[in-house]
């Protein structure tokens, strides 16, 4: 077994990230294109730390009034009452649907914020070279772009019962103004896990150990 | 041990090549895919029903995609689109229709909107508040399929499906009948107005009613329908009459029908049958006359208060009517004279004989030489005249009365002039005008004054009598009463005494010593002496009976003594 | 050539070769000994044939309707998106739409093509493009979240009306079920070794394995 892991990118071999193919840059600068696929090759993603920094914060902004405008307002004969993601989830627990209400605070509670959070200690674990526990934060990340998408569960539930309950004047449901913004945390969350190279845990790690072993 | 072996010394196994290209078992899912796919589509080919086009006025409570069409409460199909019509002028909305109702898209199918309404016979719709407005539905009888239909505006007054029976009334005018008023039978509501029109020649309008069964089956051939909105009023020889339907066919009109008082109800005949709407009651059940004789007449007095339609009579049966009351002019000789024309139903005449003579009767009437000639002995021989006589003196309507006058000047009968003339004689008007101008005339000559005196001197000397009379009563009082009170006391003190006597009696007489017996005795001549007294009083008074009155002189002596008694 | 021990007899044998969805039978007494696994890019096709005919009828037949106090309501996948749009929210419905109906579609209609290109290999060079985008599409095509969000929806419905699921809800859950089969019986080396290069290496340069 060989002493010291060897990156692909230090033996000067470049993979494809479309079709996977191991190949040699054209030129050290621009890598040129896959001969199979003929995808444009890139060593890391560009400028992934800052992409990734920028679309977090915008997330994070927007999950402000995310929380806390309403997602659904029901109208009925009577009454008009709005529901924050928060207490939609309340409602269905006091309704007796708790596995329901367990589900939707999961995904559409915890995950973004558990996503806003992963990312930004990736990346700030990434920007300070740490180099312990590279593997977790990597299964970190992995999980953070695996269940992404989950959160979009809420958006969905508010888009069939909107489209399902229009039977006014008894009962009419319709979206309120903070299914935007919850949609725009999720799709920005998803775009920021993307545009994150995990590569990079593994080259700031590497760094980081060398910036060590150097300072001893 | 085990042997070693190099890989040559091995056997090979048996290489069984594919036995079918390339189609492993995988491929069973797409196969039930698409299986579920053509079934789905296909039931939906299949159970695709007809789409029609509807056009309303406007589409207010009509949504594409959300708003119903039901029939008998259940849904039959969908509207899918709303959109104007190309004159911009009305809107045309698509419906597609399920499968199931689609043999119920025939050309007189009808179709409306159905929303809260209010109307005369009431609020209809209330439950589309609460699930949205959907097009109601009739279905029709044709047989011809059609997808186009105009939609109602408003909904039609049956709902199918209610039993019974349509009708169609051809009146004068609408009277106060409108859309929803109600049918009487015997005043009992059994149907409905349910649309009216002018007819094309704009002479008559059409109305079409709706009886629900089971009481369609008593709307015959016969039958008369009649206008009974609000009151019938009227105001003939026969007094006021006044008749209404119900408080409802005072306020929103009605019809009423009966069959004719002929007797026999006649088979109930098929819906749509069409009747005259006859103005009120009266002329309804008019009987159609049979034999109509007509006849003129000519008076010498005022015709004021006969009207066209007053009654003729014969002996009181009423047997005709006025059809004409007018003026004849004789240029000539400047006559006018007052003319009224009359029709004689004999048939009438013979309504309520006796079976004997209606046989007989019958003859009579039908044939118009034998009614002639009796007509002619009746004239000439027992002298049937006609006479106007007061109906009602509070209205001051006439009639025509024909009644024998024996003593009325002979006149002639010609049964042949067209009309004949029937003689008349003068009415008792006048003479009851005499009369009453006579009675007036009367009383303005009798002496009230005198007589007034006269009671004035009876009433005094009645005065005096009862003054004196009051004073006799004072003597009464004055002088008897003590006298008569005295003689009382006595006969109480006897009376006591006697008392006494008798209790002691109890202690005494059994003793029966002397002195209760002597006190008996003693006691009986008080007694005896009292009675003694009280007729010498009595006798005394017989003799002078002005002494009740006059009072007893003071020196007048017992007039009669009696013996004492023994 | 390796070998292996027959299971019934006992018997030591090699395994030769097999082709594509071929047996080896034990020489002495007959027992299949291994099988070679048909066109490993088979199944996916099939599957993906059957995904392309679910999703076509989850998009086209009513997902679930309900029913209140007589009045009635249906509504289609698109449909919900379109709701959305109408109800003012037009980006939250692009955006539903784009995650529920156009990347599925997308997805499976280009897997579909990929994978029928690939059974004559060489596959032309626009199927690498295809390969690339279906890359892409994967996690935008949100079908699973989508049927759990319905199942909510359903639920929370039905505590006030009476709900009907209809056929597209069905449909949907066989595509929620068919995508990951789909997905765990993909190689996408096995497409990239049957794929015409995109500088025009010439077929027979494939034979061999590329490095590493």
């Amino acid at each position: 077994m060989t002493a010291q892991a060897l990156c692909a990118a230090r033996a000067g071999v470049i993979a494809c990230a479309t079709c996977g193919l191991a190949l040699r840059p054209a030129a050290p600068a621009h890598a040129g294109h896959c001969p199979r696929c003929g995808d444009g090759l890139e060593w890391r993603h560009p400028h992934a730390v800052q992409r990734t920094w920028a679309l977090l914060l915008a997330a994070a902004i927007l999950y402000v009034p995310a929380n806390l405008l309403p997602v659904l307002v029901t109208n009925t004969l009577v009454s008009s009452q709005p529901d924050t993601i928060m207490s939609g989830v309340v409602l269905l627990y006091t309704t007796g649907s708790w596995p329901l209400a367990l589900i939707v605070l999961i995904a559409s509670v915890m995950i973004p914020l558990g996503k806003l959070l992963a990312l930004a200690y990736v990346l700030v674990t990434v920007q300070r070279r740490s180099a312990q526990d590279a593997r977790q934060r990597t299964r970190l990340y992995r999980t953070v772009e695996f269940i992404g998408r989950w959160s979009m569960l809420d958006v969905f539930v508010d888009t069939f019962v909107v489209a399902l309950v229009q039977v006014s004047p008894l009962m009419r449901v319709e979206p309120g103004p903070g299914v935007v913004y919850f949609m725009a945390v999720v799709v920005l969350t998803m775009f920021a896990a993307q545009s994150f190279d995990p590569r990079l845990i593994w080259d700031a790690a590497e760094s980081g150990e060398r910036r060590d072993a150097g300072s001893r | 041990m085990p042997e070693a072996a190099s890989d040559d010394a091995l056997p090979q196994a048996t290489a069984v090549p594919p036995r079918r290209a390339r189609f492993s078992i995988v491929w069973i899912v797409p196969v039930v895919a698409a299986l579920v796919a053509l079934g789905l589509a296909a039931e939906r080919v299949l159970s695709e029903g007809p789409t029609v086009t509807l056009v309303f006025k406007t589409a207010d409570g009509i949504e594409a995609g959300k708003t119903f069409v039901k029939y008998k409460d259940v849904n039959i199909g969908q509207v899918t689109a709303v959109r104007l019509t190309d004159d911009f002028a009305k809107v045309e909305v698509t419906a597609k229709i399920a499968k199931s109702a689609s043999g119920l898209m025939v050309e007189d199918a009808k179709f409306w909107v159905v929303r809260p309404r209010i109307s005369l016979s009431g609020v209809s719709g209330l439950s589309t508040l609460l699930s949205g407005d959907y097009i109601g539905f009739q279905a029709g009888a044709s047989q011809n399929k059609a997808r186009t239909f105009t939609g109602m505006e408003v909904p039609p007054i049956i709902t199918d499906g209610a039993a019974g029976a349509q009708f169609t009334l051809n009146a004068a005018d609408l009277g106060s009948l409108g859309i929803g008023s109600p049918v009487y039978y015997r005043r009992l509501p059994v149907g409905q107005v349910v649309a009216f029109d002018l007819s094309a020649d704009g002479k008559t309008v059409t109305v079409r009613v709706f009886v629900n069964a089971p009481y369609d089956k008593f709307v015959g051939a016969d039958t008369r329908f009649w206008n009974a909105s609000g009151f019938d009023v009227s105001l003939t020889a026969n007094g006021l009459d006044v008749r209404t339907q119900s408080l409802v066919a005072l306020l929103e009109g009605g019809v009423a029908f009966d069959a004719p008082p002929s007797g026999t109800v006649s088979a109930p005949v098929a819906a749509k049958a069409s009747y005259r709407l006859y103005p009120d009651r009266l002329t309804a059940m008019k009987q159609d006359e049979g034999i109509a004789t007509k006849y003129v007449l000519y008076f010498d007095e005022s015709l004021r208060g006969l009207s066209v339609g007053a009654p003729v009579t014969f002996f009181g049966v009423p047997v005709g009517e006025v059809t004409a009351v007018g003026l004849s002019f004789t240029e000539k000789t400047l006559k006018v004279r007052p003319r009224v024309d009359i029709v004689v139903y004999p048939e009438r005449m013979i309504a309520n004989l006796p079976s004997v003579q209606e046989k007989l009767a019958e003859t009579m009437v039908k044939n118009a030489a034998t009614r002639h000639a009796i007509m002619l002995r009746m004239v000439e021989q027992r002298g049937l005249r006609a006479q106007l006589t007061t109906g009602s003196l509070l209205t001051g309507q006439l009639y025509v009365a024909l009644s024998y006058f024996p003593d009325a000047p002979k006149a002639t009968f010609d049964a042949n002039a067209t009309p004949p003339v029937l003689p008349s004689v003068t009415s008792i008007l006048p003479d009851l005008e005499a009369k009453l101008s006579s009675i007036l005339a009367k009383l303005d000559r009798m002496p009230l004054d005198a007589i007034g005196d006269g009671l004035k001197q009876n009433l005094a000397t009645l005065e005096q009598t009862l003054k004196d009379a009051s004073r006799v009563l004072d003597n009464f009082d004055a002088q008897v009463v003590p006298a008569l009170k005295s003689t009382l006391d006595d006969a109480k003190s006897a009376v006591a005494a006697a008392e006494r006597m008798l209790t002691s009696t109890e202690n005494n007489l059994t003793g029966a010593g002397a002195p209760g017996q002597i006190e008996l005795r003693n006691a009986m001549q008080e007694i005896s002496r009292a009675a003694r007294s009280l007729r010498i009083l009595a006798d005394f008074l017989e003799q002078h009976p002005e002494a009740l009155i006059r009072g007893k002189s003071r020196d007048a002596p017992p007039s009669s003594r009696e013996a004492p008694p023994k | 050539m390796p070998r292996v021990v027959c299971r019934c007899c006992d018997l030591l044998q090699r395994l030769p070769p097999l082709p594509a969805g071929g047996k080896a039978r034990c020489v002495r007494c007959g027992q299949t000994l291994a099988v070679q696994p048909a066109d490993p890019l088979d199944a996916p096709l099939a599957l993906a044939v059957a995904a392309a005919i679910a999703l076509a009828i989850a998009y086209t037949t009513p997902l679930m309707s309900l029913s209140v106090a007589g009045r009635e309501a249906t509504t289609t996948l698109p449909g919900g998106a379109l709701a959305m749009w109408h109800a003012g929210n037009q980006v939250t419905a692009v955006v539903v739409a784009f995650c529920a109906v156009v990347a599925p579609a997308c997805y499976v209609a280009l897997l579909l093509v990929v994978l029928a290109a690939v059974r004559r290999p060489p596959a032309p060079a626009w199927v690498g493009d295809a390969m690339r985008w279906v890359d892409r599409l994967r996690p935008w095509s949100m079908n699973e979240v989508l049927m759990l969000g319905i199942l909510v929806a359903l639920t929370k419905i039905a505590q006030l009306a009476t709900v009907f699921a209809g056929p597209g809800l069905y449909a949907m859950l066989a595509v929620v079920l068919l995508l990951p089969a789909i997905m765990s019986t993909f190689d996408a080396r096995e497409v990239w070794k049957r794929v015409a290069w995109a500088d025009g290496t010439p077929a027979a340069a494939l034979a061999r394995e590329p490095a590493p």
